[in-house]
């Protein structure tokens, strides 16, 4: 764990996370939570969950000006409540002082997020605990060599998923949004003037918050590193990954993609993964990839129709 | 009983070869362990692989410390301390080390123990390198106890999930070195059945408190000591008669490798840019270009 923020003279800021961190080059999950850790400034208290991202602080290196603490991946929303109320009794007992505070972040992968983490998270909602859940969503186990998590898209080979995952994606913002929380919200790195709007807005509230981050995984879903906000992009042109924000009980596209027939294809954006060579060689797989456009269709007809 | 070791970097395929020469020596009749060893799984950083191959089963585990045989897919790893290349390298260890330089550059590495080889990387055939076929293939050829046949044949089955004419390229690839590095007749010498390990000399160690035992860091950004720039292969360059200081490279680094100046200018910190090449990719004005990293360092030393 680290201790409480202290800005050393000879850091060259201007970046709230260090570099020299350990994640892949081209590292999408990396790319969005900085973006994320820039606007909520450095008064931040990481509870991050085994996976990926615990790399980057390995002892005796850290990449945090604030605090961090590892959890295990079923407890980082539990670890989360632990910080958040021994910060309440210090601030209640005058030993913190107000202006000492700091902004409870628990930050995981899908994996812990929509799998093993989920009843401590549904649990940390139920009692309203003030945090907000960072999840960067690389649609599988990174960390261990991309095994199939609840969060992988259909079709997308892991290496617990050799011709393809047949089952679908598990739909982590709805879990949320039917808890009723304070906040929350869809991003991805490659769309930061959306980010930036939707983590302002965020730091105006109290409660149980979600980021659930689209986050392009060069090493896992085989792309070049340079690719990675190309993806993120096409991702949101092509309708896949939807940019939203629920509020007040509300919900809202942020970023609504061209029409049908009008916006890229999915298929642009499977075809730079390596992830979903098999639905194009040695033979076109018609019946999953026309799946998959119709499911983005479909949701996107739906959105309209409801206007 | 032979040990193998594979250098390379996260991404080049060393584990695959380590797999591919693994599979080759099981289909030759021996006792086969084979593995790889990361950090973690990260693109670009230093890794390496290692086989073991015996007559008999396998009992030895955990890293080699006395290879018999070294391969390298990366010549810029022999330069970095921490990649551990020249680990427990002795006179009698053959170190294939797979470059495009001449053999010049290598008469001043006079430290370098054991004897050197070196072998070209294969062409590039539609993008792919096979790098990791031509490892093993050097390694086959070293080795002198594989056959061609099963060579391929092993080739084959570690890369099954490729199409099949990528297979028949990866086959060639192997082969061709293979037949190169065979002529050179430089055999490994099989290592001693068991290595003599010195008994550890034990010391009890009390334990501390929680809070001194609890591995904290009390210090901010300490990651800045890290030199995660080693891992880069290419170099981006900024080319300011071109940039127009919009700082979108800023935003999309996802290293937080540039920075941005009093002037709204960005700089790129090489101590750390790992080299994804994503601000190249995301620049609107086309600034950013690419030079090898070997290259490049070349012309640092020049200048320096
Ligand atoms: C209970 C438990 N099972 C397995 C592991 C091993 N493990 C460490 S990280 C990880 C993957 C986590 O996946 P995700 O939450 O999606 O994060 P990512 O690795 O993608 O960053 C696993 C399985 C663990 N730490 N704890
Ligand atoms: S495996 Fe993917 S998510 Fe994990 S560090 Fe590498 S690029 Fe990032
Ligand atoms: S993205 Fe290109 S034009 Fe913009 S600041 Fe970077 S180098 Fe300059
Ligand atoms: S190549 Fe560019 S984007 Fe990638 S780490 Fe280096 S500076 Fe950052």
């Amino acid at each position: 764990m680290s201790s409480a923020p202290q800005k050393p003279s000879s850091q060259p800021l201007g970046h709230q996370l260090a570099a020299g961190t350990s994640t892949c080059a081209g590292c999408g999950a990396l790319q969005g939570i900085r973006l994320v850790h820039d606007i909520l400034d450095s008064k931040v208290f990481f509870v991050n969950a085994a996976g990926c991202m615990t790399l980057l602080s390995i002892y005796p290196f850290t990449p945090f000006a604030g605090a961090w603490l590892y959890t295990s991946m079923a407890s980082a929303a539990a670890g989360g409540q632990g910080v958040r109320d021994a910060l309440d009794i210090m601030l209640a007992g005058k030993r913190l002082p107000p202006q000492e505070d700091m902004q409870v972040v628990v930050l995981s992968g899908d994996g812990s997020a929509g799998g093993m983490g989920l009843s401590a998270t549904s649990g940390a909602m139920d009692r309203n605990l003030d945090f907000i859940y960072l999840c960067y969503d690389n649609e599988g186990y990174g960390n261990t060599g991309y095994q199939l998590s609840a969060a992988t898209p259909h079709g997308a080979r892991t290496t617990t998923s050799t011709s393809g995952n047949p089952g679908y994606k598990k739909e982590l913002f709805d879990i949320w949004t039917a808890h009723k929380p304070a906040y929350a919200a869809t991003i991805c790195g490659a769309e930061p003037g959306d980010l930036r709007k939707k983590v302002e807005t965020l730091k105006g509230i109290k409660g149980p918050r979600l980021l659930l981050a689209l986050s392009p995984c060069p090493t896992a879903w085989h792309f070049e590193p340079a690719d990675t906000i190309t993806l993120g992009k096409l991702a949101v042109a092509c309708g896949l990954w939807p940019l939203k924000e629920y509020k007040e009980g509300r919900l809202v596209h942020t970023k609504v993609p061209k029409k049908t027939g009008r916006r890229p294809q999915v298929e642009e954006y499977l075809r730079l993964q390596g992830r979903y060579r098999h639905l194009f060689a040695p033979r076109r797989n018609d019946r999953v990839i026309s799946e998959i456009q119709n499911r983005v269709d479909r949701y996107w007809e739906k959105v309209t129709d409801e206007g | 009983m032979y040990r193998i070791r594979f250098h390379g970097r996260g991404g080049q395929g060393m584990k695959t070869a380590s797999r591919i020469l693994g599979t080759a020596l099981f289909l030759e009749g021996f006792e086969v362990q084979d593995a790889p060893r990361y950090g973690a799984e990260r693109r670009g950083a230093p890794m390496f692989a290692y086989v073991r191959a015996h007559h008999k089963p396998i009992n030895e585990r955990g890293i080699i410390s006395r290879p018999a045989l070294v391969v390298v897919s990366d010549d810029s790893l022999l330069a970095m301390a921490a990649a551990g290349v020249t680990n427990g390298l002795t006179a009698a260890t053959l170190l294939a080390v797979c470059t495009t330089r001449p053999s010049s550059f290598y008469d001043h590495h006079d430290d370098l123990k054991g004897q050197l080889i070196l072998f070209r990387p294969p062409a590039s055939v539609n993008g792919h390198s096979q790098l990791s076929s031509c490892c093993a293939g050097a390694a086959a050829a070293l080795l002198g106890i594989i056959s061609p046949a099963n060579l391929a044949a092993a080739v084959a089955r570690e890369l099954d999930a490729l199409p099949p004419e990528r297979i028949r390229v990866n086959q060639q690839a192997a082969a061709t070195v293979f037949r190169r590095l065979t002529e050179n007749g430089a055999f490994v010498r099989e290592g001693a059945d068991q290595v003599r390990v010195k008994r550890p000399h034990w010391l009890t160690l009390a334990l501390d408190s929680a809070a001194l035992a609890a591995p904290a860091i009390h210090a901010a950004a300490t990651t800045l000591r890290m030199d995660t720039g080693l891992w880069r292969s290419q170099r981006p360059e900024i080319d300011f008669d071109t940039c127009t200081c919009c700082g979108l490279c800023n935003i999309y680094c996802p290293d937080g490798a540039i920075s941005l100046g009093d002037n709204g200018c960005p700089a790129i910190d090489y101590q750390h840019c790992k080299g994804c090449l994503i601000c190249l990719n995301q620049c609107p004005t086309g600034a950013i270009s690419a030079r090898p990293e070997a290259a490049a360092h070349e012309t640092d030393e020049v200048e320096a």
